[in-house]
């Protein structure tokens, strides 16, 4: 753990390679215990999803297009739902992560009032699996139980437990090690999500950073934070779309 | 008497009524609030301190670990293989127990058992000594290497800060009460992470 101390966790999702097709999300259900979502939890507005596909209609029918944007928890720098916990059961660590401590958890909601890319969860029912995928359960992240709030956590147990099986083995981890990737990431056909450690130069998430951020607000320049203007200082970094077709007209 | 004075009331037969109704009512209140309280704080230290057991529960093979370490000088590692490895420490499957007991220990109730649980091809299903919450994360295999390290021991000397003395039990039971509050003070002595995300996620 010595060496943990300086990392800073941070992600790069380009949006030009996203194909909207919920892989990652499903990977995400799967690696985190997250409960089935059936059809009225998502009419209740009350369904859990760490990340999520966010799709967007561009143009009039003809020539429309379809754009989509994961979103998962932005682990804010300044994180809006932290100072609000009463019990502090979410904060910051010194690796960059938003962690929430789920048993610390007494379930006011405030932190999912508060947060403005709407990516914490509350659990309204007990979980429930069917039968047939309750040996599926991951023993290394919590069930989580009724009544408390929980939210993506850039997948902490993977970086757990590859930093420690390193530490043991005496074997470097480096970025883009599917064992410290998480479960999203891994199961980007299109590699739209890249994941690793701001604070190393020569990561390939440092580099893709830097490059994005270098030509803000330029043409050229693709990279941008999520409601950046609310100074959230979000650890996640969007790569615009590349439309070389803007306003042609054209049939496939 | 000076009329116009106060006169103190007798309480009519009906405020005598209330007033014992009223008496009844809070002693219910009072014996509730501490048999709560018990209630609490006993859960609150929890295992084997207070009221709790002070002994192991039963297995269903008497498995004794004094036989196995003191008198046949088994290691620990022997047996719980993964604890150098992994999180858990693993208790080992039958077919272990039988590399010797397919031959020693004949006309033995217990290992009649578990031969005959052996043949049917059935494992022991042992009960669980130890055990911290859902959302707590242990893990052996780092503690073992921090402290074989540091002191220059074997690893099967490092067991007893968390466990006892195991080799000297006929039957495994908790001694530590194993709470966030142990963790986190030997955490703090030895300089080891007290991130909350280093045992609960
Ligand atoms: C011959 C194999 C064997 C050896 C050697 C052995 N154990 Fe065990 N141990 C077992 C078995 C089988 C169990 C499960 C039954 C029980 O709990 O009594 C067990 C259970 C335990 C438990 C309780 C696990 C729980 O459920 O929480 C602890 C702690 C433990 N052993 C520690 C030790 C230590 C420390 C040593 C070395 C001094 C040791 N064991 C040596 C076989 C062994
Ligand atoms: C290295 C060989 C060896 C291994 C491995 C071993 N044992 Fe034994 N065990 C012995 C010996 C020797 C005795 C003493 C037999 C006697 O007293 O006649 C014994 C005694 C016992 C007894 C006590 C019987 C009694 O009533 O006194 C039990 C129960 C037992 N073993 C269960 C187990 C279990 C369960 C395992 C697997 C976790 C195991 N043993 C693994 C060698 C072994
Ligand atoms: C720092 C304290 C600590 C040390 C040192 C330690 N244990 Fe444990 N052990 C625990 C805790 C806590 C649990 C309960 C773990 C759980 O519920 O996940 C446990 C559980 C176990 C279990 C049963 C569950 C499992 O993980 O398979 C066995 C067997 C065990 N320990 C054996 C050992 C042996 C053998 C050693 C020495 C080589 C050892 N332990 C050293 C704290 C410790
Ligand atoms: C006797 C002292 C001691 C006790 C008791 C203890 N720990 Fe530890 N623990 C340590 C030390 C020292 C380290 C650092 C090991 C290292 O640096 O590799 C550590 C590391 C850890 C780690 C980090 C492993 C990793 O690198 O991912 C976890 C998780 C952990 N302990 C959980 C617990 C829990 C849960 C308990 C209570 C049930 C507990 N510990 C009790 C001394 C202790
Ligand atoms: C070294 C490991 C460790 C660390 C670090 C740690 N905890 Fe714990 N925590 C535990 C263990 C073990 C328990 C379970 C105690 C028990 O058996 O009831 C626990 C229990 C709890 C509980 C009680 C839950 C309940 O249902 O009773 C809360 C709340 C809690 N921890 C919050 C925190 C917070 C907040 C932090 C960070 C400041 C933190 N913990 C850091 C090990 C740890």
């Amino acid at each position: 753990m010595a060496d943990s101390q300086d990392r800073k966790w941070g992600m790069v999702v380009d949006i030009d390679r996203c194909t909207g097709c919920n892989g990652c999300v499903v990977a995400c259900q799967s690696e985190n215990n997250i409960p089935n979502n059936l059809e009225e939890h998502f009419n209740q507005r009350r369904a859990i999803q760490w990340i999520r596909i966010e799709r967007y209609w561009e143009g009039e029918y003809p020539n429309v297009k379809a754009r989509f944007i994961p979103v998962m928890c932005q682990q804010c720098g300044n994180a809006p739902c932290e100072p609000v916990c009463p019990v502090y059961a979410t904060y910051h660590n010194e690796e960059g992560l938003n962690v929430q401590v789920y048993n610390r958890c007494i379930g006011t909601r405030f932190c999912a009032n508060g947060c403005p890319y709407h990516v914490r969860f509350f659990n309204f029912w007990e979980p429930e699996w069917p039968e047939s995928l309750k040996n599926q359960l991951n023993p290394d992240v919590t069930v989580r139980s009724r009544g408390i709030m929980e939210k993506c956590s850039f997948c902490v147990q993977r970086i757990r437990r590859s930093t420690r099986e390193g530490e043991r083995d005496e074997v470097q981890v480096e970025d883009g090690d599917r064992a410290l990737s998480p479960a999203c990431v891994n199961a980007c056909p299109t590699t739209a999500l890249t994941f690793g450690d701001f604070n190393n130069d020569s990561s390939q998430v440092s580099m893709m950073k830097e490059e994005a951020m270098a030509n803000r607000g330029k043409k050229e320049g693709r990279g941008y934070r999520l409601l950046d203007n609310l100074g959230t200082e979000a650890n996640v970094i969007y790569l615009k779309k590349v439309d070389n077709s803007a306003g042609a007209v054209h049939g496939h | 008497m000076i009329p116009g004075d106060f006169q103190p009331q007798r309480p009519t037969s009906r405020q005598m009524v209330k007033l014992g109704v009223l008496g009844v009512v809070a002693l219910g209140v009072f014996v509730a609030i501490v048999l709560g309280l018990t209630f609490h704080i006993s859960a609150w230290l929890g295992q084997p301190v207070v009221f709790a057991r002070s002994e192991g529960p039963d297995q269903p093979i008497a498995f004794p670990h004094t036989t196995h370490v003191q008198e046949l000088g088994m290691d620990c590692t022997f047996c719980h293989r993964n604890v150098e490895k992994e999180a858990a420490a693993s208790v080992p499957a039958t077919g272990l127990c039988m590399t010797c007991h397919s031959a020693v220990g004949d006309d033995l109730d217990e290992i009649e058992k578990m031969r005959s649980l052996y043949e049917d091809g059935r494992s022991i299903h042992w009960v669980r000594v130890h055990r911290v919450p859902d959302h707590v994360h242990f893990v052996h295999e780092a503690h073992i290497r921090y402290f074989s390290e540091k002191d220059g021991i074997e690893p099967s000397q490092v067991c007893q800060t968390c466990h006892g003395d195991v080799k000297e039990m006929e039957k495994v039971k908790q001694v530590e009460t194993l709470k966030m509050g142990d963790c986190v003070s030997c955490h703090k002595e030895n300089s080891a992470p007290t991130d909350c995300a280093t045992c609960h996620y």
